[in-house]
């Protein structure tokens, strides 16, 4: 495997050139004016090289956990490290770590150069939702170090995944890549934008590229495959899969893209038969409970509701055994979306929603939680008011709005806005219905009531064209496997109102 | 190796449940001052009057200059109808008028980064721009206290 040995090099070479690293660390903002690139202040010239691993790791490679070790290991070998302790802070998933050492960094923020400063300020921000303080650090930054490869990738992949701002991640990634146009890690995050932010057809070209520079890693195969999937190109999508297992054959990700597609492409029975192999070839028990949950969907696939039904109710017992609170709510949830009988779908919901309140639970996050909540009382409302359960759709509604007043979440915005055209919808108030639904571009079931909107205002062209948006949508949600089916199938018969069914 | 595609889907999750901030909310406008500004929050009543050169000087006495856009851009457009309350042609009217000059002038920069650099360079001058070209050049003021991106702020665009 030529691409690892070439990292393993790299890793070799990094440590134990560690005199000459640690000289320019200390040394920082001259060196980095000179190469560049943002400095980095430590007097540990072990700490710099773990630093340093620890961007190749989690920045280059994209493997997060060793990424993760090593900045671990740079704020132990220089516990005054600021900049090490806001990187560790910054890309870790525990909030506890991640608070830890946000207070660490600001502890020792003098010991960093000005420039370190604004990164640090502007990796807190990011994590403490001070927003406007991070896009003003970041555009400083951005303007003084236009070359700095990592650190404009590392922004754009916040502007685009964090702040849905794509046009604005895209053109961050556009420019590095016209500075080096083989840098590769900017390659693949400028596929992800454009796939998701109406480019789509610009995606395939850049993969082309990810996956020749890194010929011997499966992950760029696996992602090619992802884009393709979502492009509604189930045959590449499989090629593109196939080929990173045959690169690695226990790159379990592939394994379960394999499947997923086949369950998008309606060959259920294959799918499943492949969801197992991909349950077998994980230990993490969460990711695990994932797949499990996209194999019960198979049986909706297939509409057999009752199999579907008994194998979700097999899952929950399961994550409820591993204490996995926010996969018990979305078992619950994917239950009721899928459950014809609104009164039953409505206690399915209040059990997810007591799954989120047992505070016994020490792992669920309060973003975690808000998110999943938001997503429960949303398809509350929607299935009360296709239900035409007026008074329980604005008593939900209610919640949410309380919600929505104090949380800066955007799925808790949306799931608002969203809800809120639902129950306007009901009260034929089609306009006000439409301009809420547009708030929540992405969710199906959203699209789906829009077209429906649109079409009772007379707006038929604009159904269509929500119609076509929602056909068009293919992924694993359980709101594309409700709602999209119906519209390709409405598109297909020339309807320009909106196919029945979906939420209830 | 799993973790690498692991990461991609993560982002493509994040990307599913989170790309409607471009796309439903649009951007948030932010209010700017210079740094040396000593205000740091408004209601919208006082921004108001500002518009309208009702408000001419800062409590520090230093005259105040308003720094827009284009008055025919969509942006200040939106805020022309936000902060002033009535129909586009009649808030423009209200910008144009020819003894504003004394009052509260109105420049109209070409850019964004016009906007900011004007406000850079002037202690009274305050400007609109979209919250995601802000620099530290500039500072930003809470509108009824609350900055852009808080639940409920008044200039949050479509």
């Amino acid at each position: 495997m030529k691409t690892r040995n070439y990292f393993s090099w790299m890793v070799i070479v990094i440590l134990t050139c560690g005199a000459a690293v640690g000289a320019r660390a200390q040394e920082a903002a001259p060196a980095a004016n000179a190469t560049g690139t943002i400095p980095v202040t430590t007097q540990s010239t072990l700490a710099a090289n773990a630093y340093e691993m620890g961007l190749v790791q989690r920045e280059d490679r994209l493997f997060v956990d060793e990424g993760l070790e090593f900045f671990r290991q740079a704020v132990k070998a220089d516990p005054q490290f600021a900049l090490g302790h806001a990187a560790l802070g910054y890309f870790t998933a525990d909030p506890k770590e991640a608070k830890q050492e946000g207070a660490l960094a600001l502890k020792f923020i003098d010991n960093a150069s000005p420039d370190e400063q604004l990164l640090i300020r502007w990796m807190n921000s990011t994590k403490n939702g001070e927003t406007v303080v991070a896009i003003s650090a970041m555009n400083d930054l951005l303007a003084k170090y236009p070359t700095d490869k990592r650190w404009g990738n590392m922004a754009a992949e916040w502007l685009c995944a964090n702040q849905g701002a794509n046009e604005r991640g895209e053109a961050v990634l556009v420019r590095l890549l016209k500075n080096d146009p083989r840098y590769y890690p900017a390659i693949n995050n400028l596929a992800y934008c454009y796939a998701l932010s109406g480019q789509a057809q610009l995606a395939p070209a850049l993969m082309e590229q990810y996956v020749a520079a890194l010929p011997n890693e499966p992950n760029p195969q696996d992602s090619y495959g992802e884009i393709m999937r979502m492009l509604g190109d189930y045959p590449a999508a499989l090629e593109h899969y196939q080929k990173a297992l045959a690169i690695n054959p226990h790159f379990n990700a592939s394994q379960a893209g394999v499947a997923s597609t086949y369950a998008l492409m309606g060959d259920e029975r294959k799918a499943r038969t492949q969801y197992l192999v991909a349950i077998q070839g994980t230990k993490e028990r969460s990711t695990q409970i994932g797949y499990r949950i996209l194999y019960a969907m198979t049986y909706y696939r297939e509409n057999k509701p009752r199999l579907a039904r008994e194998e979700f109710e097999k899952v929950d017992a399961e994550a409820h055994a591993a204490g996995l609170t926010v996969q018990e709510a979305e078992i619950h949830r994917a239950m009721a979306l899928f459950n014809p009988d609104a009164a039953s779908a409505l206690k399915d919901l209040d059990e997810a929603r007591e799954d989120l309140s047992d505070t016994r639970k020490s792992n669920l996050l309060p973003g975690d939680r808000d998110n999943e909540l938001a997503l429960i009382l949303q398809a509350r409302v929607f299935i009360a008011v296709n239900a035409a359960k007026t008074e329980a759709a604005q008593a939900t509604l209610k919640l949410l709005e309380n919600m929505a007043q104090t949380s800066r979440s955007t799925p808790v915005q949306a799931a608002f806005h969203s809800a809120n055209g639902a129950v306007l919808y009901l009260q034929g108030d089609y306009a006000g219905a439409i301009a809420e639904l547009e708030e929540d571009p992405q969710n199906p079931l959203s699209l789906q009531l829009q077209a429906a909107a649109q079409t009772k205002a007379g707006q038929t062209a604009e159904a269509r064209k929500t119609l076509e948006t929602l056909a068009a949508i293919s992924d694993e949600r359980m709101e594309t496997a409700l709602a999209a089916p119906p519209a390709r199938l409405a598109l297909k018969h020339d309807a320009t109102r909106p196919a029945q069914g979906g939420a209830n | 190796m799993g973790k690498n595609a692991m990461r991609n889907r993560l982002w493509i999750v994040c990307v599913l449940v989170l790309s409607v901030a471009s796309v439903a909310f649009g951007t948030d406008y932010a209010i700017v001052v210079n740094p040396a500004n000593p205000a740091r929050a408004m209601s919208l009543v006082e921004l108001a009057k500002i518009f309208k050169a009702k408000t001419t000087i800062w409590p520090d006495g230093k005259g105040i200059t308003l720094v827009l856009r284009e008055p025919n851009s969509p942006g200040t457009k939106f805020i022309l109808e936000r902060v002033l309350g009535g129909t586009f042609d009649e808030e423009k009217a209200v910008l144009n008028d020819p003894s504003r000059k004394t009052t509260v002038p109105v420049v109209f920069a070409e850019s964004d980064d016009e906007v900011m650099r004007i406000v850079g360079g002037n202690a009274g001058a305050i400007g609109v721009i979209d919250v995601y070209n802000i620099t530290g050049g500039v500072k930003v003021v809470k509108i009824d206290d609350k900055q852009p991106f808080d639940p409920g702020y008044i200039l949050k665009g479509r």
